[in-house]
């Protein structure tokens, strides 16, 4: 408890940012997380960097996910009643938390909560337009990630993201019933798919020249300053450009709007890369125990990570054979030694389950 | 000529004459005995029932005598020839060969046949297939002296499929539950059992499993047993989490000390109270359990409701981790518990005493700074008495379940305040009370006076009185901290309750009513002095 205790007292000091790891050389890959980054960083709040790498972005449940073992003995009740909505990122600050999953966000809590104040002094005139281009990014252009992340694109930046840190075997069913979910939610058939998704990417493509022709010639979206909007759409973008790969629709879309690529090169140096600019604070920090985000100084650094995480993994792959080897031995050399021991077990096990009744009793 | 072993009351037994037939077969009455069996074997079925229906009850009683004689003058030689068994339509000969081979290879004597024929019966019935067995020993053939051969008559379950309803402790469960189950028994004919089962208990946990035991798989004489679980355990009231399980289970050895389990388990833990501390919150999510468990346990006390003599032990060591793949949960777990009983010659009064003590450590990459588990580790607390089972360091009376032991600060809740309250800040309620986030190193100790009650109804029913004395301690430590460890600072910290109730001891399940005194508890604990209720099943 003293240990919980001092922990507690550090904690107060300081404000910790808990999202999904970092790739793709970013300092998050999550594109629900970044916005929540940019936007703390916009805010010059100190903050921590930690990562959760439990929770994939399922939003389902392990009860669910049985459904392909247990179908016939689950309640209904059971099956449904205990699904997991998504709560990272969330920020802590002390004992005080906001999770993503309450309150329509952790940058609608910042706000409500006067934690964050970015949009607090938006002018009557600019907040009908101002809601409304939330909205749009919120809505049409997150569908478009998460149809591209989910259904159209290769599976391995999921994985990256969301399953690498999990057991192989959790990571495949999550990751297949995540694909499932999201298909539900659009409501995508085999009949109907290329339909919905040339609606999903029709409404990003208005979306995106909607917003630039907001942006303009102008740093920030609404009243030279960075609001909410600027983050949700620089999240939005820097993982688009990043993440997806150069086939994605979605990026190449993007790509036509030059003034949206330059708002996001700016900003993303600022933010992302720039860990020594007083004005904005660190770049980020995160805990020596928990992190593996490597350091960012340019957009040319972004190949580095990748060379490193390639020398790393045939190193591990090494040694996850040679251990893979030893394992597969030693089972073995049990196996042969529990068989030939068990010869000479004999009845004596059985008399002494006759003496106590425990052997075959429950 | 058959000698009937069975302690059924099935079949009608034999008659005595055939008793008396089957009697002589020492080497001195060799010949003549197998004259008599050669004459038996002979005549058809009308002299036999003409020389039954001759034979009085005296002279029965005479041949059974002599038969008594011959036995305990000294062993007779004898060995089995054949095993015939009969009855089986579904149940494979090879099972139930397997089941009794043993015995009687090693018999040597008539003696050594009937003790062998009782233990054979034993096993055969222990299967829990057959509604009936009965095992006679025959004469070999007679171009064989001094050879039996034995007849194995069963009667298979009329009704494979059964239903059970109780209280039990399950290793799957926390605690002890309401169970329903039912079971579908030698569906394939090799003894095996299958069956489905609900539970609730009373610690807010739900389980739905299914299994199968095999009584031997092939070569392998120890009985197998298989076990799907789907296991949801509330504990947000304590630590604000709840946890789900979806497990397998394999049973791999199973003998009356040893027990050695394989598990491997999809564990989900999650939060939707949203209050949770810090600790409870970096450990929500998915994690792949994949372990092996091994269990060592005597225990010679001569009762579990009620022990006045004897000793018990318990020795549970727990290896997670297995599998190359490194995201899979690593920790070693072991626990030990020794409880003693002697009897004071009073009032059937009896001393009972034991001590518990209980570490996990995680291994691996990094693992000086990684912690265990949360729900591997230890949690104190609870109205279980130490003394019916074996269960660790987790019981110690007068505290609540899970309420010894560090704890961390819930989640707290930002609200804005009236008109009447500052306006430029808000407000801050925190979550009444922690969260249990248990330990790594767990010691309790006990000692129990339990004696008779003066009234005879009582002493007639088992109902029993007893004064207890409790201590307890529970930390959180981690190998980094081990350095700095003080072996004092550890024994200053237990916490002790003492107190004095009555035991009402029932078929399923033992009740006290207690009253319980807090000597010494911690901040944050949750002790509480008075009158207590508790269950506990053996």
């Amino acid at each position: 408890m003293e240990m919980v205790g001092e922990r507690a007292e550090e904690a107060k000091l300081e404000v910790v940012l808990v999202a999904r790891k970092g790739g793709f050389g970013l300092p998050t890959a999550c594109p629900v997380c970044l916005p929540v980054y940019c936007h703390l960083r916009f805010a010059n709040v100190d903050f921590k960097l930690e990562f959760d790498r439990a929770n994939p972005d399922s939003g389902t449940s392990i009860f669910a996910a049985s459904l392909l073992l247990l179908p016939l003995l689950l309640p209904s009740t059971l099956m449904f009643s205990y699904t997991c909505s998504d709560h990272i990122p969330y920020v802590e600050y002390g004992d005080y938390v906001t999770f993503n999953n309450e309150k329509g966000g952790v940058i609608e809590c910042l706000n409500e909560d006067n934690v964050v104040k970015l949009d607090s002094q938006l002018s009557k005139d600019c907040f009908p337009d101002w809601a409304s281009t939330k909205v749009m990014i919120s809505t049409w252009l997150a569908e478009a990630v998460q149809y591209e992340l989910w259904v159209s694109c290769d599976n391995t930046i999921a994985d990256d993201i969301y399953f690498s840190d999990l057991p192989w075997p959790i990571g495949k069913i999550l990751h297949w019933k995540q694909t499932q979910a999201v298909k539900q939610l659009h409501g995508i058939t085999k009949l109907n798919a290329a339909e919905k998704e040339e609606g999903i990417y029709r409404k990003a493509n208005i979306a995106y020249e909607a917003l630039s022709m907001k942006l303009g010639s102008e740093v920030f979206f609404f009243e030279g300053r960075p609001t909410s909007v600027d983050s949700l759409f620089l999240g939005h973008a820097v993982f688009v450009l990043h993440v997806l790969p150069e086939t994605s629709v979605l990026r190449s879309s993007l790509l036509k709007h030059a003034n949206l690529l330059r708002f996001v090169q700016d900003l993303k140096i600022r933010l992302l890369e720039d860990s020594h600019s007083s004005a904005m604070g660190p770049a980020f920090s995160s805990d020596a125990s928990s992190s593996s985000v490597p350091r960012r100084k340019g957009s040319k650094q972004n190949a580095k990570p990748k060379p490193k995480e390639k020398r790393e993994r045939t190193e591990e792959e090494k040694a996850f054979r040679r251990r893979a080897k030893y394992f597969i031995a030693a089972q073995v050399v049990s196996i042969v030694i529990y068989l030939s021991i068990l010869g000479g077990m004999g009845d004596s096990g059985l008399e002494d389950g006759d003496e106590d009744g425990l052997a075959y009793e429950e | 000529m058959a000698i009937p072993s069975d302690s059924e009351a099935g079949p009608n037994p034999k008659p005595v004459e055939e008793l008396e037939a089957e009697s002589a077969t020492n080497d001195e009455d060799r010949g003549e005995d197998e004259d008599e069996i050669e004459e038996e074997e002979e005549e058809d079925g009308d002299d036999e029932e003409e020389a039954e229906e001759d034979e009085t009850p005296a002279a029965q009683r005479e041949n059974i005598n002599r038969l008594f004689r011959r036995l305990s003058g000294g062993p007779v030689r004898l060995r089995v020839q054949d095993i015939i068994i009969r009855g089986n339509t579904k149940t494979k000969d090879a099972l139930i060969e397997a089941e009794v081979l043993d015995a009687f290879r090693s018999a040597c004597s008539m003696q050594e046949l009937i003790q062998a024929a009782g233990l054979a019966n034993t096993r055969l019935r222990q299967l829990d297939i057959f509604d009936s067995v009965s095992i006679t020993l025959d004469s070999g053939p007679s171009e064989l002296p001094g050879t039996a051969n034995v007849v194995i008559d069963v009667v298979e379950a009329r009704n494979p499929l059964t239903g059970e309803f109780g209280a039990y402790s399950k290793p799957e469960a926390r605690s002890w539950s309401l169970e329903g189950s039912l079971k579908l028994k030698n569906l394939f004919g090799y003894g095996d059992i299958w069956d489905a089962s609900g539970a609730y208990g009373f610690g807010q946990t739900s389980e739905i499993s299914a299994g199968v035991s095999l009584p031997r798989f092939k070569a392998i004489s120890t009985p197998r047993t298989t076990r799907v679980s789907l296991l949801s355990q509330d504990w947000l009231k304590f630590s604000s989490y709840k946890e789900r399980l979806l497990g397998l289970s394999v049973g791999l050895i199973s003998t009356g000390n040893h027990d050695l389990a394989y598990n491997l388990t999809w564990r989900n833990l999650s939060d939707p109270s949203h209050l949770s501390s810090k600790t409870i919150r970096r450990q929500l999510g998915h994690s792949l359990l994949s372990s092996l468990k091994y269990t060592y346990r005597i225990d010679h006390r001569d009762s579990n409701l009620r022990p006045t003599r004897g000793y018990a032990l318990l020795s549970t060591s727990q290896f997670g981790g297995l599998g190359p793949d490194s995201r899979i949960l690593r920790f070693i777990r072991q626990e030990f518990d020794v409880r003693g009983a002697f009897p004071l010659g009073f009032y059937n009064a009896a001393v009972n005493f034991g001590v518990a003590a209980g570490a996990i450590m995680p291994w691996g990459r990094g693992f000086m700074d990684s912690t265990s588990p949360l729900p591997e580790r230890f949690y104190m607390g609870g109205h279980s008495s130490p003394i019916c089972s074996l269960g660790g360091p987790t019981s110690l009376l007068g505290f609540k379940l899970r309420g010894v032991g560090p704890t961390d600060e819930r989640r707290a809740i930002l609200t804005k305040h009236g008109e009447d309250e500052a306006s430029t800040s808000s407000g801050r309620i925190a979550s009444p009370g922690g969260d249990a986030i248990g330990g790594n190193l767990a010691v309790t100790a006990f000692a129990d006076l339990s004696f008779d009650l003066p009234l005879k109804l009582f002493r007639e029913s088992g109902v029993h009185g007893h004064m207890f004395l409790n201590t307890g301690n529970l930390v959180d430590l981690t190998l980094a901290e081990f350095k700095n460890f003080s072996f004092r600072g550890f024994l200053e910290t237990f916490r002790s309750s003492a107190g004095f109730g009555i035991i009402f001891p029932t078929r399923f399940f033992r009740m006290e009513i207690n009253y319980c005194c807090i000597l010494k508890q911690l901040q944050h604990d949750h002790g509480k002095t008075g009158i207590q209720f508790g269950f506990s099943t053996p």
